[in-house]
């Protein structure tokens, strides 16, 4: 497999994973959560520690990245979160909100790098976590495990939203609060569901992300815009718009960046950035709504020669 | 049943009912009706904790429970049927059930849905799909079924004969009062079709303007042609009407 | 007697309000920084406090004053940057005959034609000032044309959506000025030829002084323009947009201006930053530090108030800078564990946003709601119409 293909795979499976935690948020609390950046280089070095201390593969502790997303998720829900939406507070305080606790989640992460420089003679500040990875069927086992690992946590989100009782209450409260809340389900813990599993997804996909780049102090803080514009791709309206969205803008990247250079020089590489964002921008430009408000009944209505919600 | 003393509400700073006194009894149909903007949604929001209460309580056998979460009411024994909005779109008609029956165990809310069913057939025929793609008056059915899943005490119904055809609301009227002497579910009800409403109705407020017009009963409220007239667009009056009270100034025929 | 009694309770109004007690810590806080650290530290205070209040201040023109959510500040600010940075030296070797084209930004080249510059502003006071102006209007020009950019997508996209875009393309600018090198040397820094040359004395007083009265004729120009009718319009979009087409407003230009000014403010905030810094590196131009940091000050000081976000732009630096300072006597405890305490400065400004968002809502000085008309003015225009039976309730 092409090493773009194999990194881009990586990387955009790490998108899918983070954008549809924002996404998740985003559609239960009305939060754009800026702490999403914090809490993936959290999961990166959840793992990192991991493996420096007890040492085997980097795989054996993606649940606990994701545990300690979940937890820091739960804190900002109770300690953040609750009291700001019933306070009934604007979407840019909310916002802001959450850029207060990505802050000091930063200033943490940052002091915990210094105390591994000097107290354990580390270098945590530029990890190159493909030096941890297992080989499989001659490539990177990154390569292999993570989309499956994504597609895998993805379905079971799925199932959970669309089978249990209270994945349905879940459903139900995004698109009906008054309505879910007059049926007897507490909204204060689905918000706090979400924030576990949007704060879990967060941390797993900076784990994962981890093993496509070097891992930094600010690797999520840097990568923060594409897990926005992969939300933003998906329309914030529909999880899996985010998640699909996250995996186009990671995919995107990563291809156009290979394309370009092969075909413009490598001089390319240091505006690889620029090419999820002109993604970004063009979907807004033509669907101000995301690929979510693109009206996919219409086109295959026409497509088919049926109208649109005709009932077979 | 349910006490509204001296209700001060609305949304955000905006204040829309002003100093609404109200009582529910038990085991009978309360009907609030009044013109548009009179406040009735907001009564109803004010109750299940929906709408900012700035002053005022609610009790509900005689326990306060103003300001209270919604699905804390939900528990005690109040369904609220919403105008808008009362179905989840996004669900299919089973799922819908199921949600009204959240607080219940999963067998029992089986067997209520499948009484809700049989009530309303028009629903086991949709019964996968979405609810979203269900007619209006399809949904408003969805909705009577979904307030009703719960088993309530009491049950808030707000404009429930909208987008239904004139038949289907006759219909649904009468489950009403099959629901009061049947089941003995205390029910207060805020309609648009007056008239009817206040017919099959034991207790009747008029709303207008945040404040109540008029409190008694309901069949007295259709004797006072002049709010009836003035408030609720009713003009032809009833047959034991005395001719007596009949104002000059109304001008009919 | 009750003359007396009228003063002392006024004095004591006055002395209990926000801003004054404000403004006492303050003035507290910097005499102590005064005495046992010196001339210098004040000054380097003096001078974040003046180049943040000028990027504060425009971002409270868009956010607090027109509703548009400005997360993108960083973009106008690098404008400026990047503008006085690559256009006012150009031309002046342009003028002088030296290569002025692309070559101009190369590390090697413009490492030695910015002192050959600098000589010439040096001698000449008029020179200096013409160029420093220049160099500010040029920064101007820069950043409304990049606030006219950012009003596109503003008029289409809702709330979120425009601000996490604003974001990304702030991220997306920093590396394109980082890679480009033509603009301002991409990983290394262009140099600025120095206006401030020509003074005898301390380079670095004059710099203060200047960027200081810069800041408050800027202060005083938003003040005006925000007490103006055009800032009375701007609220009226801000609080309910379509009542305010509906009286005949055209909100897209309104929001077009405020952005084209506030960025435009911004712009030559940017400016005077890399003039005094000496250099423009596209890589110092963060979101965290240019877009973030503002909010903070904004939020602290109170959204929509012009006096709490320049006390909230001072309050901030001061205690930034005091983390600093005192990191060994205070901090000791950390540099045993190896960590710096400079990291603390971010979780100052997160804590600061956190405390702020839930617990003063409308920051230290909170906007003050004005009426259109004064109060006894309405009351007799109501009287007036009563008396003609417009009213009859």
């Amino acid at each position: 497999m092409a090493p773009w293909l194999a990194n881009g795979l990586i990387y955009a499976s790490a998108l899918a994973l983070t954008a549809g935690g924002i996404t998740l948020l985003y559609i239960t609390t009305r939060t754009f959560n800026f702490a999403h950046a914090s809490m993936a280089t959290v999961g990166f070095y959840v793992v990192y520690s991991f493996i420096i201390f007890i040492g085997g593969s980097p795989y054996r502790y993606f649940p606990f990245a994701f545990l300690f997303g979940a937890l820091l998720g739960v804190i900002c829900y109770y300690g953040l979160n609750r009291p700001l939406l019933k306070r009934q507070a604007s979407e840019i305080t909310l916002m802001m909100s959450t850029l207060g606790y990505d802050l000091i989640l930063l200033s943490l992460i940052q002091m915990y790098c210094d105390f591994l420089t000097s107290n354990y003679k580390l270098f945590p500040r530029r990890v190159n976590m493909n030096m941890y990875d297992l080989e499989l069927f001659g490539i990177n086992a990154a390569t292999i495990i993570l989309p499956l690992m994504a597609i895998i946590c993805l379905s079971a989100l799925h199932l959970f939203l669309g089978k249990t009782k209270f994945g349905v209450a879940m459903k139900a409260t995004i698109e009906n609060p008054v309505l879910a809340g007059a049926s007897g389900i507490n909204s204060d813990r689905v918000y706090m569901v979400a924030w576990l599993i949007g704060g879990g997804m967060a941390s797993l996909g900076g784990a994962a992300m981890a093993m496509a780049q070097t891992g930094t102090p600010v690797m999520g803080m840097n990568s923060i815009p594409f897990m926005f514009a992969g939300a933003i791709l998906g329309g914030l309206h529909s999880l899996y718009g985010g998640i699909l969205g996250g995996f186009m803008v990671g995919l995107a990247e990563y291809a156009g960046v290979f394309l370009l250079s092969q075909k413009f020089g490598p001089w390319i590489l240091g505006y690889r950035m620029g090419i999820p964002l002109l993604l970004m921008a063009i979907t807004l430009l033509i669907f101000p709504r995301g690929l979510a408000g693109i009206p996919w009944a219409d086109l295959f209505g026409r497509l088919t020669g049926k109208k649109r919600g005709v009932q077979a | 049943m349910l006490t509204v003393r001296n209700l001060n509400s609305g949304y955000g700073k905006l204040q829309i009912l002003y100093n609404l006194d109200l009582e529910v009894p038990a085991k009978g149909i309360t009907v609030v009706v009044g013109p548009n903007g009179a406040g009735k949604t907001t009564l109803l929001s004010s109750i299940m904790g929906t709408a900012n209460v700035f002053s005022g309580e609610v009790l509900f056998e005689d326990e306060p429970i103003t300001g209270q979460q919604t699905h804390l009411l939900a528990r005690k024994g109040i369904s609220y049927v919403p105008q808008m909005g009362n179905v989840f779109a996004e669900l299919s008609v089973m799922d819908n059930l199921h949600m009204a029956g959240y607080l219940m165990s999963k067998s029992e809310a089986r067997l209520k849905a499948e009484q809700m069913t049989e009530m309303f057939p028009v629903l086991k025929k949709f019964i996968h799909r979405k609810a979203g793609t269900l007619s209006g008056g399809e949904r408003r059915m969805l909705a009577v079924a979904m307030g009703l899943m719960k088993n309530p005490k009491l049950m808030l119904l707000d404009e429930l004969s909208t987008d239904l055809a004139p038949i289907i609301a006759e219909k649904v009227l009468l489950e009403v009062i099959r629901l009061r002497d049947e089941l003995g579910i205390t029910i207060l009800i805020v309609e648009q079709m007056a008239k009817r409403a206040l017919e099959i109705g034991d207790t009747a407020y008029l709303l207008v303007s945040g404040g109540v017009k008029y409190a008694g009963k309901a069949s007295e409220l259709l004797h006072e042609p002049e709010l009836c007239n003035l408030y609720l667009g009713i003009k032809q009056l009833p047959k034991q009407q005395d001719n007596t009270r009949i104002p000059s100034s109304e001008g009919r025929g | 007697m009750s003359d007396d009694k009228q003063i002392v309770s006024r004095l004591k109004g006055f002395l209990l309000r926000r801003e004054v007690i404000i403004t006492a810590v303050i003035v507290a806080l910097l005499t102590f920084l005064l005495i046992t650290r010196g001339v210098p530290m004040i000054l380097t205070i003096f001078i974040d406090f003046a180049i943040f209040a000028i990027v504060t201040l425009s971002l409270n023109l868009e956010v607090g004053y027109t509703g548009i959510s400005q997360f993108g500040r960083v973009l106008a600010v690098m404008a400026g940057a990047f503008g006085a940075g690559a256009i006012p030296g150009r031309v002046m070797a342009a003028i002088m005959g030296l290569p002025w084209g692309a070559s101009y930004a190369e590390a090697t080249v413009n490492f030695k034609l910015v002192p050959q510059l600098t000589a010439v502003l040096e001698k000449s006071w008029f020179l200096s000032i013409v160029f420093l102006i220049f160099c500010l209007l040029v920064a101007a020009l820069c950043g409304a044309g990049i606030g006219w950019l950012t009003s596109r997508p503003a008029i289409r996209l809702k709330e979120a959506y425009l601000g996490i875009s604003l974001l990304a393309f702030g991220d997306l600018l920093m590396w394109i000025g980082h890679n480009w090198e033509p603009l301002v040397g991409a990983t290394t820094s262009v140099y600025i030829p120095d206006p401030f040359r020509f003074v005898p004395g301390n380079r670095f007083q004059v710099v203060v002084i200047t960027v200081f009265v810069i800041a408050f004729l800027i202060y005083f120009f938003i003040n005006t323009l925000t007490h103006s009718p055009f800032g009375r319009t701007l609220k009226m979009v801000r609080d309910n947009e379509i009542s305010a087409a509906a009286a005949g407003k055209d909100v897209v230009k309104i929001r077009t201006r405020s952005l084209m000014i506030g960025s435009a403010i911004a712009a030559i905030g940017g400016a005077l930053y890399v003039i005094y810094t000496g250099a423009a590196t596209a890589i110092g131009f963060t979101r965290l530090t240019w877009t973030f940091w503002p909010w903070a000050f904004m939020m602290l000081g109170g959204i929509g108030s012009n006096l709490g976000v320049l006390l909230g732009v001072f309050l901030l630096t001061i205690l930034r800078s005091m983390i600093t300072i005192f990191r060994f006597q205070v901090f000791g405890f950390l540099i045993q564990w190896g960590i710096d305490p400079t990291w603390l400065e971010f979780t100052l400004m997160g804590a600061v946003i956190i405390v702020v968002v839930l617990f003063l809502p409308h920051g230290l000085v909170p906007e003050k709601v004005e009426p259109v008309l004064p109060a006894d003015r309405v009351q007799k225009v109501i009287t007036n119409m009563s008396s003609r039976g417009r009213f009859l309730t």
